[in-house]
């Protein structure tokens, strides 16, 4: 084994690895809050707004994330309206398009997820609240809401990780991120396997971090669901 | 005018090229999907096994092939899969670069990360059948082998059907990562298509709308058959 | 305040689909008042109640809660209450007691009391905490209020519910076959919780199946048959000789 040629490869990847967390981070923050948009779409009673909402998860889960980050980065660049228009300082630059098209994606998963959450809520809880004057806004928060999230949560850990792997697309549009710097020290070194394993602990190790962190929320949320404390 | 004639099947027309991707794109993930299954079995006897090695070694490779990017796979059957030509090739005395086929290594590639989902799908299937069935069929004097092929795998493909229709969804986006080898699939055509006519919008939008088309389709085609395959079950249980 | 109409429900009609449940259903409460409601399964005595506090929305008729007119609007297709805001206010006037406690599963009991007075009446934490620790020891289960609901027998949860359901200062209590859903040993600790508030003078509407509380609890029995009221009157008449020969049949099969 050639461990310095391991650690030279594991230190330029490490230095990748605050891309990949910043797309990651803000993908995942963005598509939840877009997520949230479409999931009152979708629920909303809005038929108008619900079959676009519908049709925006069909969109986005039902063809390949590549293709929406091509169409992202290179397909609205064609357009004169946005290369004169005020966003296009944010739109031509790779990181802004990787981050916009990872988001607009996780958003239509993450949107099904909650989705699903919201539909294993008790219909009694809803009405008990219901009874003591709850409506709106303050039912969707105070009930609705967590009783969902944690319904969800299992499936939404997923999809977080699937959003860590799906940083790696964001280098086929010129992101210097962990894949990137990857492929490009393979293609000088040909050494496939090494590189493979040292990006490989990488990106276990960023998952493990966030399936932990996760499943530290999950048993924060689920007292409710646990053996009653024994008596002292 | 212009936008017809480039999607159009004429000489300047990107369209049968098009329709032609779609089909390698189906082939691709078919063969991965073969590729995963026969990969998900082993590993999926692996999991299952009372060999605590077994364990090991499958769950290894579950966590390394469901947390690892797919491009990195990519990169790593296809570049390594090519390095091993090329040695073998200089030892037959062939000097130069081999490059490994690219439907084949992105069909492996595929296949590899399609098995450590379709590993999960088989062991959960295998878990579902009820125990009083296999002590029903030991007790009628099946053996072993017997005892798999009439009545484990039969309720295997059925428990696991729905498991594969969304891996054969997963792959069939996954199979767009391939367009990294240069094989001319759906999205390397389109991307081919969008750079030599300029229209990048255009034929990332039709490329997308084929793809939309082809993973539609193949949901129903899988409604269908889980329908055909719970005939057997009650209602309520068709769901599993 | 005896004498003060608290409920008024006047001529209420509903009907799912082609069957009507509710055919014409009066009814009034004083201040005070303990109605028993009864009658068979499928009577439409649950739709009655969960018209009241428009968890189901009546296609025709009137609702006055504490002398404010629930204001709808009755056009062409469904009914719908002209003002969500008017529906929140009334809901909260009136307390509501589910058949299945309906406690929510996500809170501590502590969190289900105080939910209603802190997030819908914006009362102070504190204040709605000390009266809900109060409502606890008036239940009987004040041991258990930092305990979430799965951890509570159904007894104890429907004392919760209870509780919950005071917590929001109703004027009018309404208790949808409150015991219904429990083991029958569990069933005279509600029942118990139930009299003192009956004892208390508070309002209540009692849809139930319990003849005792119907008998020694109620100050007016009111029986359901096919979505009319049948037959109505104090308990001493009704479970004397001037009932209804339809409630004498439906009270002797309680008998056996």
């Amino acid at each position: 084994m050639d461990f310095a040629f391991l650690s030279e490869t594991t230190m330029t990847l490490l230095a990748a690895v605050p891309t990949t967390l910043a797309l990651f981070s803000l993908s995942v923050a963005i598509g939840g809050l877009l997520a949230l948009l479409i999931v009152w779409m979708r629920v909303g009673g809005n038929p108008v707004l619900s079959a676009f909402a519908k049709g925006y998860i069909f969109v986005f889960r039902g063809s390949p994330l590549l293709i929406q980050m091509f169409l992202v980065f290179y397909g609205l660049a064609q357009f004169k309206v946005i290369r004169d228009g005020p966003l296009w300082p944010l739109l031509r630059e790779p990181f802004v398009c990787a981050v916009l098209s990872l988001a607009l994606c996780t958003a239509g998963y993450s949107a099904e997820i909650f989705r699903g959450g919201i539909r294993s809520v008790s219909p009694r809880e809803i009405e008990a609240a219901r009874s003591i004057g709850m409506s709106g806004f303050l039912l969707v928060r105070r009930i609705i809401a967590p009783i969902a999230f944690r319904y969800a949560l299992p499936s939404y850990s997923t999809e977080v990780v699937l959003m860590m792997k799906s940083t790696s697309l964001a280098s086929l549009v010129t992101v210097w991120e962990v894949t990137g710097v990857a492929q490009r020290l393979i293609s000088h070194s040909y050494r496939t396997m090494e590189v493979f394993l040292c990006a490989a602990i990488i990106y276990l190790i960023l998952n493990f971090i966030v399936l932990q962190a996760m499943a530290l929320l999950e048993r924060s949320l689920s007292k409710h669901l646990r053996a009653p404390p024994v008596k002292p | 005018m212009a936008t017809l004639e480039v999607l159009g099947f004429g000489e300047n027309g990107w369209g049968a090229l098009l329709l032609v991707a779609a089909g390698v794109t189906l082939a691709v993930t078919a063969a991965a999907l073969a590729i995963g299954a026969v990969l998900g079995t082993i590993v999926a006897a692996a999991k299952l096994s009372h060999s605590r090695l077994l364990n090991f070694l499958g769950h290894l490779y579950t966590t390394i092939f469901r947390g690892v990017p797919e491009l990195l796979i990519i990169y790593l059957i296809y570049f390594g899969g090519s390095s091993a030509v090329t040695a073998v090739g200089k030892a037959m005395g062939y000097q130069g670069f081999l490059g490994l086929p690219s439907f084949l290594a992105g069909a492996f590639a595929v296949g590899v990360i399609s098995g450590s989902y379709q590993a999960e799908v088989f062991r959960g299937a295998y878990l579902a059948i009820s125990k009083g069935e296999l002590e029903a069929a030991s007790a009628i004097g099946m053996h072993r082998g017997l005892r798999l092929r009439r009545i484990i795998m039969p309720q295997v493909l059925r428990y696991a059907l729905p498991g594969i229709s969304n891996v054969w969804q997963l792959s069939l986006k996954d199979s767009a990562l391939v367009s990294v080898t240069g094989l001319a699939e759906l999205m390397r055509t389109s991307q081919v298509a969008a750079g030599s006519t300029r229209q990048y919008f255009l034929f990332f939008v039709v490329g997308g709308c084929l793809y939309l088309i082809l993973t539609s389709l193949s949901d129903q085609i899988f409604n269908r058959a889980e329908r055909r395959a719970n005939r057997s079950m009650p209602s309520a249980m068709g769901q599993v | 305040m005896p004498g003060v109409t608290r409920l008024s429900v006047r001529d209420i009609r509903k009907s799912f689909g082609a069957h009507e449940v509710l055919s014409g259903i009066s009814l009034e409460a004083q201040d005070g008042d303990v109605i028993s409601v009864l009658g068979a399964s499928g009577s439409g005595k649950s739709t009655f109640l969960r018209c009241i506090n428009l968890l189901e929305i009546a296609d025709a008729g009137e609702i006055w809660v504490d002398g404010e007119q629930i204001r709808m609007i009755h056009g062409s297709g469904r009914s719908r209450p002209a003002s969500q805001k008017q529906v929140d206010h009334i809901r909260s006037e009136l307390g509501m007691v589910f058949q299945s406690f309906n406690l929510w599963s996500h809170m501590t009991i502590l969190q289900n009391i105080i939910e209603g007075p802190v997030h819908v009446l914006k009362r102070p934490r504190a204040e709605a905490v000390s009266e809900a620790e109060a409502l606890l020891e008036k239940v009987g289960i004040a041991d258990k209020r930092h305990v979430y609901p799965a951890h509570l027998s159904g007894g104890q949860q429907q004392r919760a519910a209870i509780a919950r359901a005071l917590a929001m200062k109703p004027k009018v209590m309404l208790f949808d076959e409150p015991t219904s859903a429990l083991d029958p040993e569990l069933v005279g600790e509600v029942l118990r919780v139930m009299r003192a508030l009956a004892e208390e003078g508070m309002t209540m509407l009692v849809v139930t199946h319990e003849m005792s509380f119907a008998r020694n609890v109620s100050n007016r029995v009111v029986f359901m048959r096919e979505g009319l009221v049948e037959c109505t009157g104090t308990p001493d008449e009704m479970f004397g000789d001037g009932a209804s020969p339809a409630f004498r049949q439906f009270i002797g099969h309680f008998a056996n």
